[in-house]
Protein backbone atom coordinates (compact mmCIF):
# COMPACT_ATOMS: atom_id res chain seq x y z
CA UNK A 1 0.00 0.00 0.00
CA UNK A 2 2.78 2.37 0.98
CA UNK A 3 4.75 1.32 -2.07
CA UNK A 4 1.85 2.27 -4.35
CA UNK A 5 1.55 5.64 -2.62
CA UNK A 6 5.29 6.15 -2.87
CA UNK A 7 4.92 5.88 -6.65
CA UNK A 8 5.53 2.19 -7.40
CA UNK A 9 4.80 1.45 -11.09
CA UNK A 10 6.52 -1.85 -11.68
CA UNK A 11 6.97 -5.01 -9.66
CA UNK A 12 8.63 -8.27 -10.63
CA UNK A 13 8.86 -11.21 -8.29
CA UNK A 14 9.03 -14.94 -7.79
CA UNK A 15 6.93 -16.79 -5.21
CA UNK A 16 8.73 -17.45 -1.94
CA UNK A 17 7.58 -17.94 1.64
CA UNK A 18 7.20 -15.62 3.52
CA UNK A 19 7.29 -12.79 0.95
CA UNK A 20 4.66 -13.96 -1.56
CA UNK A 21 1.90 -11.93 0.10
CA UNK A 22 3.40 -8.76 -1.35
CA UNK A 23 3.13 -10.23 -4.86
CA UNK A 24 -0.48 -11.32 -4.19
CA UNK A 25 -1.42 -7.86 -2.96
CA UNK A 26 0.19 -5.93 -5.80
CA UNK A 27 -1.38 -8.06 -8.54
CA UNK A 28 -4.68 -6.41 -7.66
CA UNK A 29 -3.37 -2.86 -7.82
CA UNK A 30 -4.42 -1.10 -11.00
CA UNK A 31 -1.52 1.33 -11.14
CA UNK A 32 1.24 -1.27 -10.88
CA UNK A 33 2.51 -3.52 -13.65
CA UNK A 34 3.26 -6.86 -12.04
CA UNK A 35 5.38 -9.55 -13.61
CA UNK A 36 5.88 -13.01 -12.17
CA UNK A 37 9.29 -14.10 -13.41
CA UNK A 38 11.01 -17.48 -13.70
CA UNK A 39 13.36 -16.82 -10.76
CA UNK A 40 14.70 -14.10 -8.50
CA UNK A 41 17.60 -13.32 -10.81
CA UNK A 42 15.15 -12.53 -13.60
CA UNK A 43 12.99 -10.54 -11.16
CA UNK A 44 15.74 -8.21 -10.02
CA UNK A 45 16.96 -7.75 -13.59
CA UNK A 46 13.47 -7.01 -14.86
CA UNK A 47 13.12 -4.24 -12.29
CA UNK A 48 16.55 -2.90 -13.24
CA UNK A 49 15.33 -2.61 -16.83
CA UNK A 50 11.98 -1.14 -15.81
CA UNK A 51 13.59 1.36 -13.48
CA UNK A 52 15.97 2.55 -16.18
CA UNK A 53 12.96 2.89 -18.49
CA UNK A 54 11.45 5.31 -15.98
CA UNK A 55 9.27 3.21 -13.68
CA UNK A 56 9.67 3.20 -9.91
CA UNK A 57 10.37 -0.47 -9.35
CA UNK A 58 10.45 -2.96 -6.55
CA UNK A 59 10.85 -6.68 -5.90
CA UNK A 60 10.25 -8.72 -2.77
CA UNK A 61 11.87 -11.95 -1.69
CA UNK A 62 13.29 -13.93 1.21
CA UNK A 63 16.78 -15.18 2.03
CA UNK A 64 17.28 -17.80 -0.72
CA UNK A 65 15.99 -15.43 -3.40
CA UNK A 66 18.01 -12.58 -1.95
CA UNK A 67 21.15 -14.71 -2.31
CA UNK A 68 20.34 -15.23 -5.99
CA UNK A 69 19.94 -11.49 -6.52
CA UNK A 70 23.31 -10.50 -5.12
CA UNK A 71 25.28 -10.24 -8.37
CA UNK A 72 22.71 -7.97 -9.94
CA UNK A 73 22.41 -5.82 -6.80
CA UNK A 74 26.12 -5.01 -7.07
CA UNK A 75 25.63 -4.45 -10.78
CA UNK A 76 22.81 -1.99 -10.09
CA UNK A 77 25.04 -0.09 -7.65
CA UNK A 78 27.64 0.23 -10.40
CA UNK A 79 25.05 1.32 -12.99
CA UNK A 80 23.38 3.60 -10.40
CA UNK A 81 19.83 2.32 -10.80
CA UNK A 82 17.18 3.28 -8.21
CA UNK A 83 15.44 0.14 -6.89
CA UNK A 84 13.71 -1.09 -3.77
CA UNK A 85 14.35 -4.66 -2.70
CA UNK A 86 12.27 -6.09 0.11
CA UNK A 87 13.74 -9.04 1.96
CA UNK A 88 11.40 -10.83 4.37
CA UNK A 89 13.91 -12.92 6.27
CA UNK A 90 13.45 -16.55 7.26
CA UNK A 91 15.62 -19.08 9.07
CA UNK A 92 18.66 -20.19 7.04
CA UNK A 93 21.13 -21.19 5.73
CA UNK A 94 19.86 -23.40 2.93
CA UNK A 95 16.13 -23.91 2.86
CA UNK A 96 16.16 -23.59 6.65
CA UNK A 97 12.80 -22.96 8.31
CA UNK A 98 10.74 -21.12 5.70
CA UNK A 99 7.92 -20.01 7.98
CA UNK A 100 9.98 -18.85 10.94
CA UNK A 101 11.63 -15.45 11.39
CA UNK A 102 15.36 -14.86 11.49
CA UNK A 103 17.80 -12.03 10.99
CA UNK A 104 20.46 -13.91 9.13
CA UNK A 105 20.73 -11.70 6.04
CA UNK A 106 22.21 -8.66 7.77
CA UNK A 107 25.73 -9.09 6.46
CA UNK A 108 24.45 -10.20 3.08
CA UNK A 109 22.73 -6.82 2.69
CA UNK A 110 26.02 -5.04 3.10
CA UNK A 111 28.59 -7.46 1.70
CA UNK A 112 26.57 -9.92 -0.41
CA UNK A 113 27.80 -8.85 -3.82
CA UNK A 114 31.41 -8.77 -4.94
CA UNK A 115 33.36 -5.51 -4.92
CA UNK A 116 32.83 -2.30 -2.96
CA UNK A 117 29.42 -0.77 -2.59
CA UNK A 118 27.64 1.15 0.14
CA UNK A 119 24.00 0.15 0.45
CA UNK A 120 21.30 1.89 2.45
CA UNK A 121 19.30 -0.64 4.48
CA UNK A 122 16.18 -0.08 6.62
CA UNK A 123 14.75 -2.57 9.10
CA UNK A 124 11.45 -1.43 10.67
CA UNK A 125 9.76 -3.43 13.43
CA UNK A 126 6.03 -2.75 13.10
CA UNK A 127 3.39 -2.49 10.40
CA UNK A 128 3.18 1.28 10.89
CA UNK A 129 6.93 1.60 10.54
CA UNK A 130 6.98 -0.67 7.50
CA UNK A 131 4.47 1.69 5.93
CA UNK A 132 6.56 4.75 6.75
CA UNK A 133 9.88 3.21 5.76
CA UNK A 134 8.59 1.98 2.42
CA UNK A 135 8.29 5.68 1.56
CA UNK A 136 11.78 6.28 2.94
CA UNK A 137 13.18 3.37 0.95
CA UNK A 138 11.69 4.65 -2.32
CA UNK A 139 12.83 8.20 -1.60
CA UNK A 140 16.34 7.14 -0.62
CA UNK A 141 16.56 5.02 -3.79
CA UNK A 142 15.60 7.97 -5.99
CA UNK A 143 17.94 10.35 -4.18
CA UNK A 144 20.93 8.02 -4.16
CA UNK A 145 20.27 6.27 -7.51
CA UNK A 146 20.97 2.94 -5.90
CA UNK A 147 19.17 -0.22 -4.76
CA UNK A 148 17.79 0.33 -1.25
CA UNK A 149 17.03 -2.71 0.86
CA UNK A 150 13.98 -2.86 3.09
CA UNK A 151 14.38 -5.69 5.57
CA UNK A 152 11.63 -7.46 7.39
CA UNK A 153 11.13 -10.92 8.81
CA UNK A 154 8.29 -13.40 8.73
CA UNK A 155 7.27 -12.17 12.18
CA UNK A 156 6.89 -8.47 11.47
CA UNK A 157 5.44 -8.96 8.01
CA UNK A 158 2.68 -11.27 9.22
CA UNK A 159 1.41 -8.91 11.88
CA UNK A 160 -1.98 -7.25 11.69
CA UNK A 161 -1.80 -3.80 13.23
CA UNK A 162 -3.66 -0.56 12.96
CA UNK A 163 -1.84 2.09 11.00
CA UNK A 164 -2.49 5.63 9.97
CA UNK A 165 -2.45 5.95 6.19
CA UNK A 166 -0.42 9.12 6.19
CA UNK A 167 0.88 10.68 2.99
CA UNK A 168 4.59 11.06 3.41
CA UNK A 169 6.54 13.26 0.99
CA UNK A 170 7.61 11.46 -2.19
CA UNK A 171 10.87 12.11 -4.03
CA UNK A 172 10.47 12.31 -7.77
CA UNK A 173 12.59 10.62 -10.40
CA UNK A 174 15.58 12.68 -11.48
CA UNK A 175 17.16 10.13 -13.82
CA UNK A 176 15.94 10.59 -17.42
CA UNK A 177 14.30 7.40 -18.75
CA UNK A 178 15.84 5.20 -21.44
CA UNK A 179 15.21 6.24 -25.02
CA UNK A 180 15.90 9.93 -24.51
CA UNK A 181 19.65 10.18 -24.98
CA UNK A 182 22.78 8.18 -25.81
CA UNK A 183 23.94 7.11 -22.37
CA UNK A 184 25.55 3.72 -21.80
CA UNK A 185 24.71 2.03 -18.50
CA UNK A 186 27.40 -0.51 -17.76
CA UNK A 187 28.61 -2.58 -14.86
CA UNK A 188 32.16 -2.10 -16.07
CA UNK A 189 34.26 0.62 -14.53
CA UNK A 190 33.24 3.64 -16.54
CA UNK A 191 33.68 7.34 -17.04
CA UNK A 192 31.26 9.58 -18.93
CA UNK A 193 29.18 6.65 -20.20
CA UNK A 194 32.19 4.82 -21.67
CA UNK A 195 33.82 1.72 -20.21
CA UNK A 196 37.35 2.34 -18.90
CA UNK A 197 38.75 -0.96 -17.70
CA UNK A 198 42.46 -0.31 -17.33
CA UNK A 199 42.70 3.03 -15.52
CA UNK A 200 43.04 2.55 -11.77
CA UNK A 201 42.47 6.22 -11.09
CA UNK A 202 39.08 6.17 -12.78
CA UNK A 203 38.00 3.21 -10.65
CA UNK A 204 39.14 4.85 -7.41
CA UNK A 205 37.22 8.00 -8.32
CA UNK A 206 34.10 5.99 -9.19
CA UNK A 207 34.10 4.12 -5.87
CA UNK A 208 34.72 7.36 -3.98
CA UNK A 209 31.77 8.89 -5.83
CA UNK A 210 29.51 5.95 -4.88
CA UNK A 211 30.59 6.18 -1.23
CA UNK A 212 30.12 9.94 -0.88
CA UNK A 213 26.74 9.81 -2.59
CA UNK A 214 25.43 7.08 -0.30
CA UNK A 215 26.73 8.81 2.84
CA UNK A 216 25.16 12.08 1.82
CA UNK A 217 21.73 10.57 1.20
CA UNK A 218 21.79 8.35 4.28
CA UNK A 219 22.34 11.41 6.50
CA UNK A 220 18.72 12.35 5.74
CA UNK A 221 17.54 9.09 7.27
CA UNK A 222 19.24 8.85 10.68
CA UNK A 223 16.49 6.64 12.01
CA UNK A 224 16.87 4.90 15.36
CA UNK A 225 14.98 4.47 18.59
CA UNK A 226 16.57 4.95 22.00
CA UNK A 227 14.84 4.15 25.27
CA UNK A 228 16.93 5.65 28.03
CA UNK A 229 17.14 4.01 31.43
CA UNK A 230 18.89 6.02 34.16
CA UNK A 231 18.83 3.13 36.60
CA UNK A 232 20.66 0.68 34.37
CA UNK A 233 24.24 0.58 33.21
CA UNK A 234 23.50 -1.98 30.51
CA UNK A 235 22.44 -1.03 26.99
CA UNK A 236 20.64 -3.61 24.84
CA UNK A 237 21.03 -3.24 21.10
CA UNK A 238 18.38 -5.01 19.07
CA UNK A 239 16.27 -4.53 15.93
CA UNK A 240 13.41 -5.98 13.91
CA UNK A 241 11.10 -8.66 15.29
CA UNK A 242 13.32 -9.34 18.28
CA UNK A 243 13.21 -5.72 19.43
CA UNK A 244 9.47 -6.02 20.01
CA UNK A 245 10.03 -8.77 22.57
CA UNK A 246 12.94 -6.89 24.10
CA UNK A 247 10.69 -3.86 24.76
CA UNK A 248 9.41 -5.84 27.76
CA UNK A 249 12.82 -5.40 29.38
CA UNK A 250 12.84 -1.62 29.25
CA UNK A 251 12.20 -1.35 33.02
CA UNK A 252 15.53 -2.99 33.69
CA UNK A 253 17.71 -2.01 30.74
CA UNK A 254 18.24 0.78 28.26
CA UNK A 255 17.39 -0.15 24.69
CA UNK A 256 18.82 1.10 21.41
CA UNK A 257 17.19 0.04 18.15
CA UNK A 258 18.67 1.08 14.81
CA UNK A 259 16.15 1.34 11.95
CA UNK A 260 18.56 2.41 9.27
CA UNK A 261 20.91 -0.44 9.95
CA UNK A 262 23.36 0.41 7.15
CA UNK A 263 25.29 2.67 7.02
CA UNK A 264 25.41 2.52 10.85
CA UNK A 265 23.89 5.53 12.58
CA UNK A 266 26.76 7.34 14.34
CA UNK A 267 24.59 8.32 17.28
CA UNK A 268 25.26 4.95 18.91
CA UNK A 269 28.81 6.13 19.67
CA UNK A 270 27.63 8.85 22.07
CA UNK A 271 24.80 6.75 23.50
CA UNK A 272 27.09 3.80 24.22
CA UNK A 273 29.47 5.96 26.29
CA UNK A 274 26.86 6.21 29.04
CA UNK A 275 26.74 2.46 29.64
CA UNK A 276 29.21 0.03 31.20
CA UNK A 277 28.02 -2.99 29.28
CA UNK A 278 26.65 -3.25 25.78
CA UNK A 279 24.61 -6.33 24.83
CA UNK A 280 23.72 -7.00 21.21
CA UNK A 281 20.83 -9.39 20.64
CA UNK A 282 19.94 -10.61 17.19
CA UNK A 283 18.38 -13.65 15.53
CA UNK A 284 21.58 -14.99 14.03
CA UNK A 285 24.90 -16.39 15.22
CA UNK A 286 26.57 -12.98 15.32
CA UNK A 287 26.43 -10.48 12.48
CA UNK A 288 25.49 -6.94 13.50
CA UNK A 289 27.45 -7.37 16.73
CA UNK A 290 30.69 -7.28 14.77
CA UNK A 291 29.70 -4.03 13.08
CA UNK A 292 28.81 -2.50 16.46
CA UNK A 293 32.08 -3.68 18.02
CA UNK A 294 34.02 -2.24 15.13
CA UNK A 295 32.27 1.11 15.38
CA UNK A 296 32.56 1.41 19.19
CA UNK A 297 36.08 0.00 19.54
CA UNK A 298 35.13 -1.88 22.70
CA UNK A 299 34.09 -5.31 23.85
CA UNK A 300 30.43 -6.07 23.34
CA UNK A 301 28.32 -8.92 24.81
CA UNK A 302 26.28 -10.97 22.44
CA UNK A 303 23.12 -13.06 22.79
CA UNK A 304 22.19 -15.07 19.71
CA UNK A 305 18.57 -16.16 19.20
CA UNK A 306 18.46 -19.07 16.80
CA UNK A 307 15.74 -21.23 15.27
CA UNK A 308 13.05 -18.58 14.98
CA UNK A 309 11.85 -18.82 18.58
CA UNK A 310 12.03 -15.82 20.90
CA UNK A 311 12.03 -16.90 24.56
CA UNK A 312 12.26 -14.06 27.08
CA UNK A 313 13.14 -16.42 29.94
CA UNK A 314 16.15 -17.64 28.03
CA UNK A 315 17.18 -14.06 27.31
CA UNK A 316 16.74 -13.18 31.01
CA UNK A 317 19.00 -16.02 32.11
CA UNK A 318 21.74 -14.85 29.79
CA UNK A 319 21.31 -11.21 30.78
CA UNK A 320 21.55 -12.15 34.47
CA UNK A 321 24.88 -13.79 33.77
CA UNK A 322 26.14 -10.59 32.15
CA UNK A 323 24.79 -8.56 35.09
CA UNK A 324 26.55 -10.69 37.72
CA UNK A 325 29.77 -10.85 35.70
CA UNK A 326 30.68 -7.30 36.71
CA UNK B 1 29.95 11.83 -45.42
CA UNK B 2 29.04 9.72 -48.40
CA UNK B 3 25.53 8.44 -48.67
CA UNK B 4 26.42 4.76 -48.15
CA UNK B 5 27.86 5.45 -44.72
CA UNK B 6 24.81 7.04 -43.13
CA UNK B 7 24.30 3.93 -40.99
CA UNK B 8 27.28 5.21 -39.01
CA UNK B 9 24.92 7.75 -37.45
CA UNK B 10 23.67 4.98 -35.21
CA UNK B 11 27.16 4.49 -33.75
CA UNK B 12 29.22 6.57 -31.36
CA UNK B 13 31.89 7.37 -33.90
CA UNK B 14 34.29 8.73 -31.32
CA UNK B 15 34.43 5.20 -29.89
CA UNK B 16 35.47 3.68 -33.22
CA UNK B 17 37.46 1.71 -34.22
CA UNK B 18 36.08 -0.99 -31.92
CA UNK B 19 38.44 -3.10 -29.82
CA UNK B 20 37.52 -6.52 -31.25
CA UNK B 21 40.23 -8.69 -32.83
CA UNK B 22 40.98 -8.38 -36.55
CA UNK B 23 38.72 -10.82 -38.41
CA UNK B 24 36.02 -10.87 -35.72
CA UNK B 25 32.40 -11.11 -36.83
CA UNK B 26 31.00 -8.78 -34.16
CA UNK B 27 31.69 -5.64 -36.20
CA UNK B 28 29.78 -7.11 -39.15
CA UNK B 29 26.73 -7.68 -36.96
CA UNK B 30 27.05 -4.19 -35.50
CA UNK B 31 26.93 -2.77 -39.03
CA UNK B 32 23.99 -5.00 -40.01
CA UNK B 33 22.03 -3.87 -36.97
CA UNK B 34 22.65 -0.22 -37.88
CA UNK B 35 21.67 -0.80 -41.50
CA UNK B 36 18.45 -2.51 -40.45
CA UNK B 37 17.57 0.37 -38.12
CA UNK B 38 18.32 2.84 -40.90
CA UNK B 39 16.17 0.90 -43.34
CA UNK B 40 13.23 1.10 -40.95
CA UNK B 41 13.91 4.75 -40.08
CA UNK B 42 14.30 4.01 -36.40
CA UNK B 43 14.72 7.14 -34.35
CA UNK B 44 17.76 7.18 -32.10
CA UNK B 45 15.62 8.34 -29.23
CA UNK B 46 13.03 5.68 -28.70
CA UNK B 47 15.39 2.80 -29.35
CA UNK B 48 17.25 0.99 -26.59
CA UNK B 49 20.09 -1.49 -26.99
CA UNK B 50 20.70 -4.14 -24.34
CA UNK B 51 23.59 -6.58 -24.16
CA UNK B 52 24.98 -9.18 -21.82
CA UNK B 53 28.60 -10.04 -21.08
CA UNK B 54 31.31 -11.27 -23.39
CA UNK B 55 32.94 -9.92 -26.54
CA UNK B 56 29.54 -9.37 -28.12
CA UNK B 57 28.28 -7.91 -24.85
CA UNK B 58 30.43 -4.89 -25.56
CA UNK B 59 28.34 -4.05 -28.65
CA UNK B 60 25.70 -2.03 -26.81
CA UNK B 61 28.23 0.62 -25.83
CA UNK B 62 29.03 1.46 -29.44
CA UNK B 63 25.52 2.52 -30.39
CA UNK B 64 24.64 6.18 -30.25
CA UNK B 65 21.48 5.24 -28.32
CA UNK B 66 20.63 4.71 -24.69
CA UNK B 67 22.10 1.32 -23.95
CA UNK B 68 22.40 -1.09 -21.04
CA UNK B 69 25.25 -3.51 -20.49
CA UNK B 70 23.73 -6.02 -18.09
CA UNK B 71 25.19 -8.73 -15.85
CA UNK B 72 26.21 -12.00 -17.49
CA UNK B 73 23.19 -13.78 -18.99
CA UNK B 74 20.67 -11.21 -17.82
CA UNK B 75 20.08 -9.17 -20.98
CA UNK B 76 16.64 -10.71 -21.58
CA UNK B 77 14.95 -9.96 -18.26
CA UNK B 78 16.37 -6.43 -18.36
CA UNK B 79 15.09 -5.95 -21.92
CA UNK B 80 11.68 -7.30 -20.92
CA UNK B 81 11.57 -4.95 -17.95
CA UNK B 82 12.37 -2.00 -20.23
CA UNK B 83 9.76 -2.95 -22.82
CA UNK B 84 7.02 -3.56 -20.28
CA UNK B 85 7.73 -0.35 -18.41
CA UNK B 86 7.63 1.70 -21.62
CA UNK B 87 5.94 -0.10 -24.50
CA UNK B 88 6.72 2.69 -26.98
CA UNK B 89 10.42 1.86 -27.00
CA UNK B 90 12.07 -0.37 -29.59
CA UNK B 91 14.11 -2.77 -27.51
CA UNK B 92 16.95 -4.71 -29.10
CA UNK B 93 19.29 -7.22 -27.50
CA UNK B 94 22.69 -8.06 -28.98
CA UNK B 95 24.55 -10.78 -27.16
CA UNK B 96 26.50 -13.97 -27.57
CA UNK B 97 25.58 -17.64 -27.53
CA UNK B 98 27.23 -18.32 -24.15
CA UNK B 99 25.37 -15.42 -22.60
CA UNK B 100 21.95 -16.18 -24.11
CA UNK B 101 21.91 -19.99 -24.12
CA UNK B 102 24.35 -20.88 -21.35
CA UNK B 103 24.09 -18.71 -18.27
CA UNK B 104 20.93 -17.02 -19.57
CA UNK B 105 19.27 -20.13 -21.02
CA UNK B 106 16.42 -20.19 -18.56
CA UNK B 107 15.57 -16.57 -19.36
CA UNK B 108 15.40 -17.33 -23.09
CA UNK B 109 13.04 -20.22 -22.42
CA UNK B 110 10.68 -18.03 -20.43
CA UNK B 111 11.08 -14.87 -22.50
CA UNK B 112 9.93 -16.78 -25.58
CA UNK B 113 7.02 -18.13 -23.56
CA UNK B 114 6.02 -14.60 -22.56
CA UNK B 115 6.57 -13.43 -26.16
CA UNK B 116 7.46 -9.86 -25.18
CA UNK B 117 7.94 -7.58 -28.17
CA UNK B 118 11.73 -7.45 -28.24
CA UNK B 119 14.30 -8.34 -30.91
CA UNK B 120 17.25 -10.51 -29.98
CA UNK B 121 20.31 -10.72 -32.19
CA UNK B 122 22.59 -13.54 -31.14
CA UNK B 123 26.17 -13.46 -32.35
CA UNK B 124 26.64 -17.19 -32.31
CA UNK B 125 30.34 -18.02 -32.61
CA UNK B 126 30.26 -21.42 -30.89
CA UNK B 127 32.89 -20.40 -28.36
CA UNK B 128 33.48 -18.40 -25.16
CA UNK B 129 35.87 -16.03 -26.91
CA UNK B 130 36.53 -13.39 -24.27
CA UNK B 131 37.63 -15.90 -21.65
CA UNK B 132 40.07 -17.62 -23.97
CA UNK B 133 38.09 -20.14 -26.01
CA UNK B 134 36.09 -22.57 -23.90
CA UNK B 135 33.37 -24.85 -25.24
CA UNK B 136 29.99 -23.06 -25.46
CA UNK B 137 26.39 -24.33 -25.73
CA UNK B 138 26.58 -24.02 -29.54
CA UNK B 139 29.98 -25.68 -30.03
CA UNK B 140 29.61 -28.44 -32.64
CA UNK B 141 30.04 -32.10 -31.72
CA UNK B 142 33.68 -33.22 -31.65
CA UNK B 143 34.90 -29.65 -32.09
CA UNK B 144 38.14 -28.90 -30.24
CA UNK B 145 38.26 -26.06 -27.72
CA UNK B 146 40.30 -25.31 -24.59
CA UNK B 147 37.88 -27.30 -22.46
CA UNK B 148 37.24 -30.07 -24.98
CA UNK B 149 40.81 -30.94 -26.05
CA UNK B 150 39.68 -34.34 -27.37
CA UNK B 151 36.59 -32.94 -29.06
CA UNK B 152 33.20 -31.83 -27.75
CA UNK B 153 31.05 -34.75 -26.56
CA UNK B 154 27.82 -32.78 -26.02
CA UNK B 155 25.26 -31.95 -28.68
CA UNK B 156 24.93 -28.21 -29.44
CA UNK B 157 21.73 -26.58 -28.23
CA UNK B 158 18.80 -26.56 -30.65
CA UNK B 159 17.88 -22.89 -30.46
CA UNK B 160 15.46 -23.12 -33.35
CA UNK B 161 13.35 -25.71 -31.56
CA UNK B 162 13.52 -23.78 -28.32
CA UNK B 163 12.40 -20.46 -29.79
CA UNK B 164 9.85 -21.81 -32.26
CA UNK B 165 8.32 -24.06 -29.59
CA UNK B 166 6.48 -20.96 -28.41
CA UNK B 167 5.78 -19.74 -31.96
CA UNK B 168 8.27 -16.90 -31.82
CA UNK B 169 10.08 -15.48 -34.83
CA UNK B 170 13.33 -17.33 -35.51
CA UNK B 171 15.88 -16.58 -38.21
CA UNK B 172 19.32 -17.97 -38.84
CA UNK B 173 22.00 -16.41 -40.98
CA UNK B 174 25.77 -16.00 -41.10
CA UNK B 175 28.29 -13.20 -41.29
CA UNK B 176 29.04 -14.32 -44.87
CA UNK B 177 25.45 -13.96 -46.14
CA UNK B 178 25.27 -10.21 -45.53
CA UNK B 179 22.12 -9.41 -47.53
CA UNK B 180 20.33 -12.38 -46.07
CA UNK B 181 21.38 -11.46 -42.53
CA UNK B 182 20.22 -7.88 -43.07
CA UNK B 183 16.85 -9.16 -44.29
CA UNK B 184 16.58 -11.38 -41.21
CA UNK B 185 17.28 -8.52 -38.81
CA UNK B 186 14.96 -6.12 -40.64
CA UNK B 187 12.08 -8.60 -40.60
CA UNK B 188 12.79 -9.42 -36.96
CA UNK B 189 12.56 -5.75 -36.03
CA UNK B 190 9.21 -5.49 -37.81
CA UNK B 191 7.85 -8.59 -36.10
CA UNK B 192 5.37 -8.05 -33.27
CA UNK B 193 6.39 -10.24 -30.37
CA UNK B 194 9.68 -11.85 -29.54
CA UNK B 195 11.98 -12.24 -32.52
CA UNK B 196 15.25 -14.10 -32.45
CA UNK B 197 18.01 -13.84 -35.05
CA UNK B 198 20.91 -16.23 -34.71
CA UNK B 199 23.88 -15.07 -36.74
CA UNK B 200 26.65 -17.63 -37.09
CA UNK B 201 29.83 -15.69 -36.63
CA UNK B 202 33.54 -16.42 -36.68
CA UNK B 203 36.09 -16.17 -33.88
CA UNK B 204 39.49 -16.77 -35.42
CA UNK B 205 41.52 -15.83 -32.34
CA UNK B 206 40.14 -18.30 -29.84
CA UNK B 207 38.28 -20.83 -31.95
CA UNK B 208 39.11 -20.96 -35.66
CA UNK B 209 42.86 -21.22 -35.30
CA UNK B 210 42.53 -24.23 -32.99
CA UNK B 211 40.28 -25.92 -35.53
CA UNK B 212 42.76 -25.54 -38.39
CA UNK B 213 41.55 -22.35 -40.06
CA UNK B 214 44.35 -20.08 -41.24
CA UNK B 215 42.34 -16.86 -41.09
CA UNK B 216 38.79 -15.60 -40.72
CA UNK B 217 38.39 -15.45 -44.50
CA UNK B 218 38.60 -19.25 -44.53
CA UNK B 219 35.97 -19.39 -41.82
CA UNK B 220 33.67 -17.13 -43.84
CA UNK B 221 34.20 -19.32 -46.88
CA UNK B 222 33.25 -22.36 -44.81
CA UNK B 223 29.92 -20.62 -44.06
CA UNK B 224 29.50 -20.07 -47.78
CA UNK B 225 30.08 -23.76 -48.45
CA UNK B 226 28.07 -25.08 -45.52
CA UNK B 227 24.92 -22.98 -45.36
CA UNK B 228 22.23 -22.91 -48.03
CA UNK B 229 19.36 -20.46 -48.01
CA UNK B 230 15.99 -22.09 -47.44
CA UNK B 231 12.98 -19.85 -47.96
CA UNK B 232 10.15 -22.36 -47.97
CA UNK B 233 10.32 -24.53 -44.96
CA UNK B 234 8.93 -24.51 -41.46
CA UNK B 235 12.05 -26.15 -40.10
CA UNK B 236 15.65 -25.33 -40.93
CA UNK B 237 18.15 -28.19 -41.20
CA UNK B 238 21.45 -27.67 -39.42
CA UNK B 239 23.11 -26.56 -42.70
CA UNK B 240 20.33 -24.21 -43.79
CA UNK B 241 19.69 -20.55 -43.12
CA UNK B 242 16.34 -18.82 -43.35
CA UNK B 243 13.42 -17.28 -41.52
CA UNK B 244 10.68 -19.05 -39.59
CA UNK B 245 7.76 -16.91 -38.47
Amino acid sequence: MAAVKAGLNFFAGYPITPASEILHELVNQKTVKVLQMEDEIASVNAIIGASLAGAKSMTATSGPGFSLMQESIGHAHMMEVPLVIVNVQRVGPGTGMPTFPAQGDIMQCKYGSHGDYFPIVFYPNSVAELYEFTFNAFNAAEESLSPVILLSDSYVSHLYETIEEADYPVSNRTLAPLGTSNRHFTGLTHKDSSPVTSDHGVHKKLIKHLETKQKKVSRKYNNYEYIENKYSDILLITYGALSRAVYDLKEDFAIYRPVRIFPLVDKIKTIAKKYKEIVVMEMNAGQYVNEIERLLHREVNFIPILGGKIDLNEIWTKLRRIKTKK
Amino acid sequence: MTKELTYLNYLKQDRLPHQWCPGCGNGIVLKLACQAMEKLNFLKTGTVMVSGIGCSGRSAGFFDLDSVHTAHGRALPVAEGIKLANEKLNVMVISGDGDLFGIGGNHLLHASRRNTDITIICISNAIYGMTGGQCSPTTELSSRTLTTPRGNVDTPINVQALVTAHNCFYARSTTYHLNHALKCITEALQHKGLSFVEIKSQCITNDGRRRGFKNSYEMLMSYKDTYKINNNSSVLEHDEIGIIK
